[in-house]
């Protein structure tokens, strides 16, 4: 398999330019954001407990998928998500998508399980800043203080949902649909308009989870 | 000689400052920490408004929510608001604000003549009168318009935004007085999540118009500073002014608005802060300290200005330095009566008290007690100027002498205290009556997650509060999971007569004959009114209400309930336990639907959602059509052209030449597992078994009536491995449709079903010249007819792009659908049309798509179908696989005897007489050309269009019976036109399908 042109590929914030009026995070800014596009994102199915699927994903990604709800997991091959008792979301290098595809394939063959490459689907938008955690609190019923590190959920923001990973705590990672990212930014500008929102780069709004995965076109 | 401003220690306002203002055009100055209406009284000012039907001059009664009568429009343009009580509306620099009543103005109001008549409009003449004749009535509405209501709504957008903030605490106190500080302090002292709301500008209800009050040792003053900031200390409580929780539903949820700026001059607000703020707090536990709010008395012409409520005269003395009269009249039933009298006196005030219990005495000198007494009338032109006394009988209702007149400048009146209930009951509920305390009250013991602390429980005395309110929150703590015992506050117990509960005073005479005793201020209910309702036979209380329009208006009847409520049971000689109170229902105080909208406004108020390839369908000037949320092409305009003329030129580019759609929209599902063919089996109507990989077939999804519920084209990947396509529209539906079945009738099926609808951007590629633009762009698929055949699929590489490129066609012609990863999707757009541009290459949106597939007769769900369409009625059996060995969604309903039965409207084709004459959507059909007495509707027109390749119009309709009416001419008739049209086949283009094989 080989790997198109960066170039072409285009991010699903791609409209608002984000990159172009990313700015240093003053005192005054008390919210952060940056997009952390171009990932690779695979979403596996299967049965907790099925040991041939347990063990083969294992096998590729390095360790076991999370059976306890809600965990986040970084493994050596990205960042797994536990999302349903029979679905994660694994992100990745998106150089590494085509390998971990074709191996996951090839260990799940004559397994019950599912395989699919959701990458064009998907984007995260890291958010930090002193303030962050009531911005959370104004998009949704979420008890967002309640999320511990290491701990992602999926929820209800106004009229549409994301899952949110928190990761450290200066900040969280926001993992939203394509078709949806128009209405999710214009929300998060929106709303954090109280906070005085600095859009800016990774490099100032880095996770510790998602920030290694960047290949920056 | 009425209001004015005196110097009191203690108070609020600073009175170092100045503020000035304007009221109905005419400029004062006040201090900050004035409201409006403590500035205006401090000047005197006594007539704010016109009562609603009888245009009688009214002024401020109350100090805070439940004043009826002062509504004023706040503000001017943009930000003027309607309806602001002048007791709630904090003053700013350069205020401005009118009355709402009172036309052409508040000195002389026309509807105030009409007043004169008001025996003949008592309550209910509404529903009596203005019935005839009938063709007056839109003159009558006019006219009616223009006297009812009181402020403007504004007409211009709304320049200030609002927001919400979520909150999840483990306690959440409600009402920041004596009560409730102490329930906050004591839940954030056991370390709980607190949240401490309340409505005013600063904490310390009663207890700021009460600066006696001794607690702990502590003034009111200093016991709510050393509250406030032990509570700032505490991380984990927060407290929030300007607050009010407006309303409690369901498992704890209370929602609170906050005004954050309301306050605050408009220059000087700032833009990046919410006007108001939206709470929705889930609490573990929620204390309601809500307090009580004073009764006045019901007597003749007790709406005169000047006429007040003694906890008003309190407040305005002692929070604002506002004496409200010189000359004060006070009347009551307990000895919150003697506590106004000692503070008015001690102001200058000349002070006669008629208090209702024959044993009263003054407590000092500096004012006069007749005991025993009551009003039975104020009296004065315009505002009150005296009052006539008269003697009570000891224990009944009744006067026992003539009276005597007394002159005064304002009447302070209290019939005791009515518990703020209201959050307590928005769960349906309904307060008790405690006839001892003569008051609805809240349970001491609250309700499982709801704790009821101090006067709200009946508890009025303050010791009596406090020490309830630690009983209340030892419980709190209790079901929190705290141990810690609380200590109760040590609080002076004072020794009080026995208050005497009064409420409609007597005048001796029967009801409706003295002057009028008002019970509801702001719809101008008597107490006549009241006994009229009973006699007319309206003996629910939530009638009288209806009928008199008792506790209606802005002020939900926060004054004037309670005493509706006893004067129905007197009337109606039951016990007030017995006739209740009418229903509480949220909002506790107007709410803006600013506030209720947040930021679901203008774009927020519903995602527009977009394809990967959205810009350049923008770049290249497309005009957007909604479909569900998503916001497609609908037509690309070249300068000069309007919709047909480009639904022209794009139709005939896809038959002649070659044209590009972006159908990214479409719902798409990957299916995996050894399962799944048996679920696609049981899911569509057709059958799926024998496809091969690399083939794609069209699915038929029917519901469980057997109905066509959505379509679209599946594709086999791999041995076990789909690619389910769905309609824009249907896509969640159908993936929620397959989970249901999966999950709760066959988990034994061992499939999966995952979206990616969003991954994959879709480039339709159409027309006779398709095949020489993809090959300019894709090398490694042999694209020639024998081996790419239509409806295979095969992957490859386009324009350096992974690709899946599917032969399948919507429109009938020779058609590619490229799908790629949705990051590619304008990447690969752009290559498509530049590859294209040698044969002029023709964007096209859904107008053109729904031409195109109605010329080869292919429905589209929805539009065609509603829901009551089975195959058999599309003429799709061929789309059925009866002999599938399992069941499959729909199958068993189609043999239902209505469903199967003769004479089902069927899906025909329909060409006019006139080939110009394009049919109307929705178009009624008929046999005849004439609408008769009976007429026999026939069906309806669903889909019509011009054709250009045709160039003549066609339809789509359904007809009963329709498939033996071939060649029958049928009648369709819309907006009073008739427009005869042949019934004949629904595929109109290319009938044998050779185009889409070529």
């Amino acid at each position: 398999m080989f790997n198109p042109p960066n170039v072409m590929l285009e991010s699903p914030l791609h409209a608002f330019g984000l990159p172009a009026r990313a700015a240093t995070p003053a005192k005054e800014n008390r919210v952060a954001m940056s997009e952390l596009p171009h990932l690779g994102y695979i979403v596996l199915r299967g049965k907790a407990d099925d040991t041939a699927f347990m063990q083969g994903v294992a096998g590729v990604l390095g360790q076991a998928l999370p059976t306890r709800p809600m965990s986040v997991v970084s493994t050596s091959a990205g960042v797994v998500l536990w999302v349903s008792p029979d679905e994660w979301l694994l992100a990745c290098k998106r150089s590494a998508r085509d390998a971990l595809l074709a191996a996951l394939a090839t260990a799940l063959r004559d397994v019950f399980a599912q395989v699919v490459d959701n990458s064009g689907g998907l984007t995260a938008l890291r958010i930090s800043g002193p303030d962050h955690l009531l911005l959370l609190r104004q998009l949704g019923p979420y008890d967002y203080e309640s999320l511990a590190v290491g701990r992602c959920a999926s929820t209800v923001a106004s009229k549409t949902g994301f899952t949110v990973v928190r990761t450290d705590t200066d900040g969280v990672v926001l993992v939203f649909r394509r078709s949806f990212a128009d209405y999710t930014w214009r929300l998060l500008e929106r709303t954090a308009r109280p906070y005085r929102l600095c859009i800016t780069s990774p490099a100032h709004c880095a996770d510790p989870l998602f920030t290694p995965l960047l290949e920056i076109v | 000689m009425s209001g004015s401003r005196v110097l009191q220690a203690g108070t609020r306002i600073d009175s170092t400052r100045t503020v000035n203002f304007s009221f109905d055009g005419r400029d004062y100055t006040g201090h900050p920490g004035d409201t409006l209406a403590s500035a205006l009284l401090a000047h005197g000012v006594r007539r704010m408004a016109r009562s609603f039907k009888y245009g009688r001059p009214r002024g401020i009664i109350g100090a805070g929510a439940e004043e009826p009568n002062a509504l004023v429009q706040l503000g001017t343009g943009a930000l003027t608001t309607p309806n602001v009580k002048a007791t709630q509306a904090e003053l700013y620099e350069g205020l401005s604000a009118r009355s709402t009543s009172g036309w052409p103005s508040l000195d002389f109001d026309l509807k105030s003549v009409l007043g004169q008549g008001s025996r003949f409009m008592p309550a209910g003449f509404y529903s009596k009168t203005f019935k005839w004749p009938q063709k007056l009535w839109p003159l009558y509405e006019t006219v009616i318009r223009k006297f009812a209501g009181f402020g403007d709504a504004p007409a211009e957008p709304d320049p200030e935004d609002y927001d919400h903030l979520h909150h999840h605490v483990d306690v959440l106190v409600v009402g920041g007085g004596a009560c409730g500080l102490l329930a906050a302090l004591q839940a954030g002292r056991a370390g709980l999540k607190t949240l401490l709301l309340d409505e005013q500008n600063e904490l310390g209800g009663w207890l700021l118009s009460d600066p006696n009050a001794q607690i702990d040792g502590r003034s009111s003053e200093a016991y709510i500073r050393s509250v406030q900031a032990a509570l700032a200390e505490m991380p984990h409580v927060t407290v929030l002014v300007r607050t009010t929780a407006f309303g409690m539903y369901e498992q704890n949820l209370v929602q609170a608005v906050e005004l954050l700026q309301d306050h605050i001059a408009p220059g000087q607000r700032q833009a990046h802060l919410p006007r108001h703020r939206m709470h929705k707090i889930r609490a573990h536990q929620v204390v309601l300290a809500t307090g009580a709010i004073e009764r006045p008395l019901v007597f003749g012409n007790n709406d005169l200005p000047g006429v007040m409520t003694v906890s008003a005269g309190q407040t305005f003395l002692h929070r604002y330095g506002v004496r409200v009269g010189q000359r004060v009249v006070i009347c009551g039933t307990s000895d919150l009566i003697h506590d106004c009298a000692e503070s008015l006196a001690k102001a200058g005030a000349q002070v006669t008290v008629a208090d209702v219990r024959h044993s009263a005495v003054a407590r000092n000198g500096s004012y006069t007690v007749m005991a025993g007494h009551c009003i039975a009338e104020a009296t004065g032109g315009g505002e009150v100027k005296g009052v006539k006394l008269v003697p009570l009988h000891p224990t009944r209702d009744e006067t026992t002498g003539a009276g005597s007149f007394l002159a005064c400048d304002v009447v302070l009146s209290s019939g005791g205290l009515s518990p703020t209930v209201h959050l307590f009951c928005h769960d349906g509920s309904r307060p008790q009556w405690d006839e001892s305390l003569a008051a609805f009250v809240a349970p001491h013991t609250g309700r499982k997650g709801v704790a009821c602390a101090g006067s709200v429980t009946g508890a009025f005395e303050l010791a009596d509060a406090l020490a309830q309110t630690t009983q209340a929150m030892q419980q709190v703590l209790a079901a929190c999971g705290k141990t810690d015992t609380l200590p109760v506050p040590s609080c002076p117990q004072p020794r009080r007569l026995q208050p005497r509960p009064m409420f409609r005073l007597p005048d001796g005479k029967a009801e409706g004959a003295g002057a009028k005793a008002f019970v509801d201020y702001q719809n101008d209910v008597s107490a006549a009114d009241i006994e009229l309702a009973v006699r007319e036979n309206y003996h629910s209380i939530e009638h009288v209400k209806r009928y008199t329009a008792l506790g209606f208006g802005t002020d939900q009847g926060k004054l004037s309930n309670v005493n509706g409520f006893v004067i129905t049971a007197r009337a109606l000689k039951r016990p007030v336990s017995e006739v209740g109170t009418t229903t509480y229902r949220p909002a506790y105080t107007p709410v803006s639907l600013g506030a209720l909208a947040g930021t679901m406004s203008g774009e927020l108020f519903d995602p527009n959602r977009y394809g990967a390839i959205h810009a350049s369908h923008v770049a290249r000037g497309a005009a957007l059509e909604p479909v569900g949320q998503w916001q497609r092409p609908w037509y690309f305009a070249k300068p000069g052209e309007d919709l047909h003329a480009a639904v022209a030129r794009e139709c005939l580019a896809a038959r002649n030449g070659v044209a590009v759609m972006d159908a990214s929209t479409l719902g798409k599902i990957q299916i995996d597992g050894p399962d799944a063919r048996e679920f696609l089996n049981r899911i569509y109507a057709n059958a799926w078994t024998q496809l091969a990989v690399g083939k794609c077939r069209y699915g038929l999804m029917l519901d469980e009536n057997g109905m066509v519920m959505d379509d679209g084209v599946t594709a086999c990947i791999e041995q076990n491995q789909f690619y389910m396509t769905t309609t824009t529209g249907g896509a969640a539906r159908v993936l929620n449709w397959l989970e249901r079945w999966h999950q709760t009738e066959w988990p034994e099926l061992k499939v999966w079903m995952t979206s990616v609808t969003d991954h994959w951007s879709t480039i339709a590629l159409v027309g006779p010249k398709s095949r020489a633009v993809l090959a300019k762009l894709c090398a490694d698929i042999d694209l020639s007819p024998d081996s790419f055949k239509f409806m295979d699929w095969r992957a490859g590489t386009v324009h350096g792009l992974p690709v899946r490129v599917f032969r399948i066609s919507f429109s009938g012609e020779l058609s590619y659908e490229l799908n790629v990863e949705s990051g590619y999707g304008r990447a690969l757009w752009e290559a498509v049309m530049a590859a294209g541009a040698e044969f002029d290459i023709t964007p096209y949106g859904t107008e053109t798509m729904h031409v195109l597939r109605a010329e080869k007769g292919f429905i589209i769900v929805g539009q065609d179908t509603d829901g009551s369409m089975s195959p058999m009625d599309l003429d799709m059996a061929w789309a059925v696989g009866l002999k599938k060995p399992f069941s499959f969604l729909g199958k068993r309903s189609l043999s239902r005897s209505d469903t199967a039965r003769e004479g089902r409207k069927q899906l025909v084709g329909l060409l006019p007489e006139d080939p110009a004459s394009v049919l109307v959507e929705g178009a009624q059909i008929m046999e005849s050309a004439t609408v008769g007495a009976q007429n026999q509707m026939l069906g309806h027109v669903t889909s019509s269009y011009h054709s250009a390749f045709l160039g003549r119009s066609i339809a789509m309709a359904v007809v009963a019976g329709g498939l033996q009416r071939k060649e029958q001419t049928l009648y369709v008739h819309a907006h009073g036109k008739v427009t005869p049209a042949k019934v004949g086949s629904s595929v109109f283009v290319d009938l044998k399908g050779d185009r889409q094989n070529v």
